[in-house]
C-alpha cells in the first residue's frame, strides 16, 4: 500500500525547540495569584495502625493556612480498576493505618513551601507499629500478618491462562527444563517529578493542571474521591517531562491540591522532589518467576508452565494489569501447544509498583528469554535458529488472546543476526568478549476494559478553517513520547493539509472530545491516530460536494486531498485549494462551522490488544574477569513496528530504550534497609546511565504493514524496552560464563561466580 | 529541604577574605566551586549565613609549574584546568588522570582541588594521588601561614586539621625525579559518571640500577580517609620490582584498608578491587618509570 509521503518521514519534533531552550511551560512553573504551597506528612514506618494525630501545633505555625488528615476527608477509595471495584484499595490519605514508609498521612497548605515543611514537622502521629513484610515470599507464607483486611494471604488478585494438555506435553517431551528468576525494583526516573496545580471555581468546581499521561483517569477518579460530579473537575496539563507508566493514576498530592484549594479558596501546588520519588514512587514490579518448559528433539517447544509472583507493594496501583499482562507475554513470542500461567500480586510493605514501560514484560521475557537461551545451549542449537523454529508469524494465533495480523518476527531475527555478525562472531570467540540476544512482542494498546470507561477508548476532533488551516483536538497525551508531532502528520496525510498548519488543541478534559484513556500500553499512535483518520474522512466528506458541483463531476470520481488542494484524482487539473474549498463549504452550509469527530474503540480484537509488534536484539559486551565490570560495546536491534509514523521519533524511542534497558540490566535498583526505607534517594546512588554511558547501536526496521493500525503503523514505545536485559544477560554468559537469573547483573556477582570473591 | 538564605562575599584579595572570615565567625564559610557545600547546606542541613567565596581573589586559580619548585595549586584552582594544565600532564599523570574521569564535566568546570581535599571525603578523588606524590597545603589565617603534609591532613570522613578560620592559599607538589613513573585507577562499580568505590594511586622511582628508590602508594574509598600503604611501599623499595613481587606488594595493599559494606559496594568487592587496582597501578608506574610509552 502507498502511503502519503508524509507518513515515514524524519519530522522533527514540534515540541522540541520549546523544550531545548527552555520555553515550554512545565506544571512547577504555573504560578497563580495567592498561591499556596502543600506538603505531605508520610509515614516513617512500613507498617503501623494511626492512633492518634495531633494538628494543632501545625495549624498554629504562622503562614499556615490549612492541615487536612485523612478524617477530613470523604475516604473514598480509588484505584484505576473501576471494572473491579474490590481493587480499589488506595485513600488519598491514610486513615486507619499506614502501609509503606512514605504512605501520605497528612497535608499541609501554606503561604511558602518551608513553611509548609516546617508545618508538616509539627504534626504529632501516634503510631502503633506492626510486623511489616518486604518479600513475596514471606508475604504468602502461613500466617504472616495482613496488609489489608480484604485480601487473606495477602494476595490481591490471581490470573490464571490455560490451554492444551501440559501434563502430557511434559510427559512426551524431549527434553524439560526449569529455573527460577528474580527480577528487581527500577524507576521510572522522569525527568520532571511529579507537581499539580489546583484551581477552585464557584465554590464547587475545580481546575488541575497536573503532570500526567492520564487526564481522563484523575479527572473521573478526582471526582469520585471528592464526591464532585465528573462534570465540575477539569483536568489540563502542560508539557510533561515522561512518565513512562509513572504517572497514570491519580495520585494523592492532586487529591490534597484540590480538596484544600476548595477549602481555602486558594489556588495550591504540590511539587514532589527527586527524593520523594525515588524513596516513595512508582516503580517496577519486582517479580519471583518460576518456568518451566518443554522441547521436542527438533527444538520445538511442546509446553510452558509460568508461574510468577509480583511483588506489588503496599497497594494495587496498576499491578492488576501487570499481574494480567505478564502471562500474555509468557506466550506471546513462540507458539505454544500447551501453556499454563498462574500470576499472583502480592502485597508488601513497600512503596507500590505500578505500569512502568514494558508493563510485566521486561519481567517476564527476561526470564523467558534467558530460559530460551540456556535450553538452546542444551538443545545443541544455536539461539537464534532455535527462535526460528518456534517464531510466531502473520496469522498466527496466541489461544484465548488474538490472532496476529502483522508480525515481522522472522525477518527480525534473521537481520538482526546479519548486523550483528553473528555467525561469524560466535565462531571467532574472543576472550572476554561475547554475544547475546533477547527478543519482544508487545501490545499497541490494550483492549480490556478496566477503566471501565463508557466513551470510547479514543477521540478527535478535527474543525478546517477557510484560510485553509485546520484544528485537532484530542485527550491524547504527549508526555515527551510524540504524538503532539505523529496525530498531525497522521491528519497532514489524511486531510492534506501541511502540519505546519495545523492547530493542537489537547490535554484538556473539559474542552477535547471524551474521551481517551491516556498514555500507557503503546495505545496513543494506533487509537488515537484510528480516530483522527475516522474525524478526517468525514471532513473530506463535508468538503467532496463542493468539487462534485463546481466542476460537474461524475459520480465515480474520486478526490484526492493533498498539498493543501483539493482535485480529482483522475484529474489533477480540476483542483481547488483547501482553503477556497473549505470558503465554499461554509457558504452552502450558510455558517455552520466544519467540525467532525471521530472514534475508536477495538472490536472484535480479543481481549488484550489489536496489533503486536515483534523485534529482536543482540547486545555484544566485554567482562573485565578482574574487575567483574559489564561494558556493552554495541547494541543490534531489529524490529517490526508496522509503518513507523515518524522514523525519527522511533528512532528515540530506540535510543531510550536501550538507555533504560541498560540500566534495568546493569546499574538500577531500589535498595532499601530492614526497616523498608530505601537507602539510594538521589542520583548519585540510584544509578541511571548517562550519555556517557550509552553504548553504540545500529538498527533496522522490519517493514510490515498492520491492518488495523493508521498508515500500517503499531506500537514502538514499550516493546523495545524488553529486549535488552535477557541479551546482556546472555552476552555476559558467553563473555565470561556467569549466567545472570537475578537482575541486576553487577560487578560482584559476576566476581562471585568466577570465585573471585566470596 | 528548602535551602536557607544567605550573603555571599566576594572579596579580591586574601586579606579581604581572611577579614571576613574573622569578622562573621560563626556561621561562615569559604565557597570555592561549592559542589560539596551547596549540596551539604540543601540536603544535610548545614548552615552558614555567609558564604565567602574565593573565587574573585586575585591569583588563587593559578597552576605553575617549575622543575625547582614543583606545582603549584592555587587554593581555587579548578579541577578541568588543572586535569589539562600541560605541566601536570606531563609530569603528574596521576593527578591528571583523576582531574579529568571524576564527576562529571560540569562538575569539574566548577570544583576546585583545594576543596576536594578540604571536603575530606574518603573517597576524593585528588587525594590519592597527592599523597603518592608527597603534596602539601599551605594554609593562611590572619595570624601567618604554615604548611601542611597531605598525609597529616586527614583526620576522618569530613574532618582535617584545617582550622576554621583558616584559608588553603595552595597545595604544593615536590617536582617528580627522574626515572620515575606515577598512576592513578579509579573504579566505580557502575555509571561512568560516578563517586569512585575504589581508587588507587602510585608512584614508582627507579635508581640507576633499576631498583626501587621509592614507592608511593594510596588508597581512596577504602577507609575512613584517604591513607597510605605503607607495607607495599617497603615491600619494594630496595628491590629489583620484578613481576611476581609487584603482584605481592600489590595483594598486600588489602591489609592497609579497612572498607564498609554501603549502597556503592560491598567491603569484599573493594577489598577484591584494592588489589586488583593496586597491581595494575603498579606495573603501569614500573613501564612509565622504566622509559617505557603507555
Ligand atoms: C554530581 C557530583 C559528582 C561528584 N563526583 C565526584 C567524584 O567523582 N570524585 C570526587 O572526589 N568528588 C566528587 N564530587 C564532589 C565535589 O565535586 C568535589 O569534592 C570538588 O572537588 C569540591 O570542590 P569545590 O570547589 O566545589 O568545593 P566547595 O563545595 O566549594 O567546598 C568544599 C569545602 O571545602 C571548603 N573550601 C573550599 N576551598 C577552600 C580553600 N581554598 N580553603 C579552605 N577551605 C576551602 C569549603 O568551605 C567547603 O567546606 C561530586 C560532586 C557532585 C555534586
Amino acid at each position: 500500500m502507498k502511503n502519503p509521503r508524509i507518513i515515514g518521514q524524519s519530522i522533527p519534533r514540534l515540541d522540541a525547540p520549546d523544550k531545548a531552550t527552555g520555553r515550554a511551560i512545565y506544571t512547577d512553573d504555573i504560578k497563580l495569584p495567592g498561591m499556596l504551597y502543600g506538603k505531605l506528612l508520610r509515614s516513617p514506618l512500613a507498617h503501623a495502625r494511626i492512633k492518634r494525630i495531633d494538628v494543632a501545633k501545625a495549624r498554629a505555625l504562622p503562614g499556615v493556612k490549612d492541615v487536612i488528615i485523612g478524617a477530613d476527608t470523604p475516604q473514598v477509595k480509588y484505584g484505576n480498576w473501576r471494572l473491579v471495584p474490590g481493587s480499589q484499595d488506595e485513600l488519598p490519605l491514610a486513615v486507619d493505618k499506614v502501609r509503606f514508609v512514605g504512605d501520605e498521612v497528612a497535608a499541609v497548605a501554606a503561604l511558602d513551601p518551608e513553611t509548609a515543611e516546617r508545618a508538616c514537622a509539627l504534626i504529632e502521629v501516634e503510631y502503633e507499629e506492626l510486623p511489616a513484610i518486604f518479600t513475596v515470599e514471606e508475604a504468602i507464607a502461613e500466617g504472616a500478618p495482613l496488609i489489608h483486611d480484604e485480601s487473606p494471604g495477602n494476595v490481591s488478585l490471581v490470573r490464571k491462562i490455560a490451554y492444551g494438555d501440559l501434563d502430557q506435553m511434559f510427559a512426551q517431551a524431549h527434553y524439560v527444563r526449569e529455573d527460577t528468576f528474580k527480577v528487581h525494583a527500577v524507576q521510572h526516573a522522569y525527568l520532571e517529578p511529579c507537581a499539580c496545580v489546583a484551581q477552585a471555581e464557584e465554590g464547587s468546581r475545580v481546575t488541575l493542571w497536573t503532570s500526567t499521561q492520564v487526564p481522563y483517569i484523575v479527572q473521573c477518579l478526582l471526582a469520585s474521591t471528592l464526591g464532585l460530579p465528573e462534570n465540575n473537575v477539569r483536568v489540563m496539563k502542560v508539557a510533561v517531562g515522561g512518565g513512562f507508566g509513572g504517572k497514570m493514576e491519580l495520585r494523592p498530592w492532586e487529591f490534597c491540591a484540590a480538596f484544600l484549594a476548595l477549602r481555602t479558596g486558594r489556588p495550591l501546588k504540590f511539587t514532589l522532589t527527586r527524593s520523594d520519588e525515588l524513596a516513595f514512587g512508582r516503580r517496577r514490579h519486582p517479580m519471583s518467576i518460576y518456568s518451566k518448559v518443554a522441547f521436542s528433539k527438533e527444538g520445538k517447544l511442546l509446553a510452558k508452565d509460568f508461574q510468577v509472583l509480583l511483588d506489588g507493594g503496599a497497594y494495587n496501583a496498576m499491578g492488576p494489569t501487570a499481574t494480567y499482562l505478564c502471562g500474555t507475554f509468557g506466550n506471546m513470542l513462540y507458539n505454544f501447544p500447551a501453556y499454563r500461567y498462574l500470576g499472583q500480586h502480592v502485597y508488601t510493605n513497600k512503596p507500590p509498583a505500578s505500569a512502568m514501560r514494558g508493563f510485566g514484560a521486561p519481567q517476564a521475557a527476561f526470564a523467558a528469554e534467558t530460559q530460551m537461551n540456556l535450553a538452546a545451549q542444551e538443545l545443541g542449537l544455536d539461539p537464534i535458529d532455535l527462535r526460528l523454529i518456534n517464531a510466531m508469524q502473520t496469522g498466527d494465533e496466541i489461544p484465548e488472546v488474538a490472532t496476529i495480523s502483522s508480525c515481522g518476527f522472522k525477518e527480525s531475527l534473521t537481520k538482526v543476526r546479519q548486523i550483528s555478525g553473528w555467525d561469524l562472531k560466535r565462531k571467532d570467540k574472543k576472550p572476554g568478549r561475547g554475544l547475546g540476544i533477547g527478543c519482544f512482542s508487545f501490545i499497541s494498546g490494550g483492549v480490556f476494559n478496566w477503566f471501565n470507561t463508557k466513551y470510547n477508548f479514543s477521540a478527535a476532533e478535527v474543525k478546517v478553517f477557510e484560510d485553509g488551516t485546520a484544528q485537532l483536538a484530542c485527550m491524547a497525551c504527549d508526555i515527551g513520547q510524540g504524538p503532539d508531532t505523529v496525530l498531525r502528520q497522521i491528519l497532514s496525510a489524511e486531510l492534506g493539509v501541511s502540519i505546519e498548519k495545523i492547530r493542537l488543541i489537547s490535554m484538556d478534559t473539559a474542552a477535547t472530545p471524551k474521551a481517551d484513556l491516556g498514555t500507557w500500553g503503546s495505545r496513543v499512535t494506533l487509537m488515537n491516530g484510528n480516530a483522527v483518520i475516522q474525524a478526517a474522512g468525514k471532513i473530506k466528506d463535508m468538503l467532496a460536494p463542493v468539487l462534485f458541483s463546481q466542476f460537474d463531476l461524475n459520480q465515480i470520481h474520486d478526490l484526492a486531498f493533498e498539498d493543501d488542494k483539493v482535485f480529482v484524482r483522475a484529474n489533477p487539473k480540476r483542483s481547488m485549494s483547501l482553503a477556497e474549498c473549505v470558503y465554499k463549504a461554509l457558504k452552502g452550509r450558510r455558517g455552520e462551522p466544519l467540525t467532525a469527530r471521530g472514534y475508536y474503540t477495538p472490536r472484535n480484537k480479543g481481549l488484550v490488544s489489536p496489533a503486536f509488534s515483534f523485534g529482536a536484539q543482540v547486545a555484544e559486551v566485554e567482562v573485565d574477569a578482574d574487575t567483574g565490570l559489564t561494558k556493552v560495546v554495541k547494541m543490534y536491534t531489529a524490529h517490526d513496528c508496522g509503518v513507523p509514523i515518524n522514523k525519527m521519533s522511533v528512532e528515540g524511542q530506540l535510543e531510550g530504550a536501550v538507555q533504560m534497558g541498560l540500566g534495568y540490566t546493569l546499574m538500577e535498583n531500589l535498595i532499601l534497609d530492614q526497616q523498608g526505607r530505601t537507602l539510594n534517594t538521589t542520583f548519585l546512588d540510584y544509578k541511571m546511565p548517562t550519555a556517557q554511558d550509552m553504548p553504540p547501536g545500529e538498527s533496522v526496521d522490519v517493514d510490515t504493514y498492520e491492518p488495523e493500525g493508521p498508515f500500517g503503523a503499531k506500537e514502538a514505545g514499550e516493546g523495545l524496552a524488553i529486549p535488552t536485559a535477557p541479551a546482556i544477560a546472555h552476552a555476559v554468559y558467553e563473555a565470561c560464563g556467569y549466567r545472570c537469573k537475578e537482575l541486576p547483573i553487577t560487578p560482584e556477582k559476576v566476581l562471585r561466580a568466577l570465585g573471585k570473591i566470596k | 529541604m528548602a535551602m536557607p538564605h544567605f550573603t555571599v562575599h566576594q572579596p579580591k584579595t586574601l586579606e579581604q577574605a581572611l577579614d571576613l572570615l574573622s569578622r562573621h565567625r560563626s556561621g561562615v564559610k569559604l565557597l570555592a566551586g561549592g559542589t560539596d557545600l551547596l549540596m551539604k547546606m540543601r540536603q544535610a542541613g548545614l548552615k552558614a549565613e555567609h558564604l565567602v567565596s574565593l573565587n574573585r581573589v586575585e591569583g588563587l586559580r593559578t597552576i605553575s609549574y617549575r622543575d625547582e619548585d614543583g606545582l603549584v595549586i592555587g587554593g581555587a584552582a579548578r579541577l578541568a584546568d588543572v586535569g589539562r594544565h600541560p605541566g601536570v600532564a606531563q609530569h603528574y599523570p596521576a593527578l591528571a588522570h583523576a582531574c579529568s574521569v571524576m564527576a562529571t564535566p560540569q562538575i569539574r568546570n566548577m570544583g576546585t582541588v583545594a576543596g576536594n581535599l578540604v571536603n575530606a571525603a574518603p573517597s576524593a578523588d585528588t587525594a590519592a594521588p597527592l599523597l603518592a606524590y608527597g603534596a602539601s597545603l599551605v594554609a593562611v589565617e590572619r595570624g601567618g601561614r604554615r604548611q601542611i603534609k597531605l598525609q597529616d591532613f586527614f583526620r576522618g570522613p569530613g574532618l582535617s586539621v584545617l582550622e576554621p578560620l583558616e584559608i588553603v592559599e595552595a597545595i604544593r607538589v615536590p617536582a617528580p625525579p627522574a626515572r620515575c613513573g606515577s598512576a592513578y585507577e579509579r573504579l566505580s562499580a557502575r555509571s561512568q559518571v560516578d563517586i569512585a568505590a575504589v581508587g588507587v594511586a602510585g608512584l614508582l622511582n627507579l635508581d640507576l640500577e633499576g631498583r626501587v628508590l621509592r614507592c608511593r602508594l594510596a588508597l581512596g574509598a577504602v577507609a575512613p580517609t584517604p591513607v597510605r600503604c605503607l607495607e607495599a611501599e617497603q615491600m619494594l623499595e630496595g628491590q629489583a620490582p620484578d613481576e611476581a613481587l609487584l603482584m605481592r606488594a600489590g595483594a598486600s595493599c588489602v591489609r592497609s584498608c579497612q572498607p564498609i559494606d554501603d549502597v556503592r559496594a560491598s567491603a569484599a568487592f573493594r577489598r577484591a578491587m584494592v588489589q586488583v587496582l593496586a597491581q595494575r597501578v603498579l606495573k603501569r608506574c614500573l613501564a612509565l618509570a622504566q622509559g617505557g610509552a603507555s
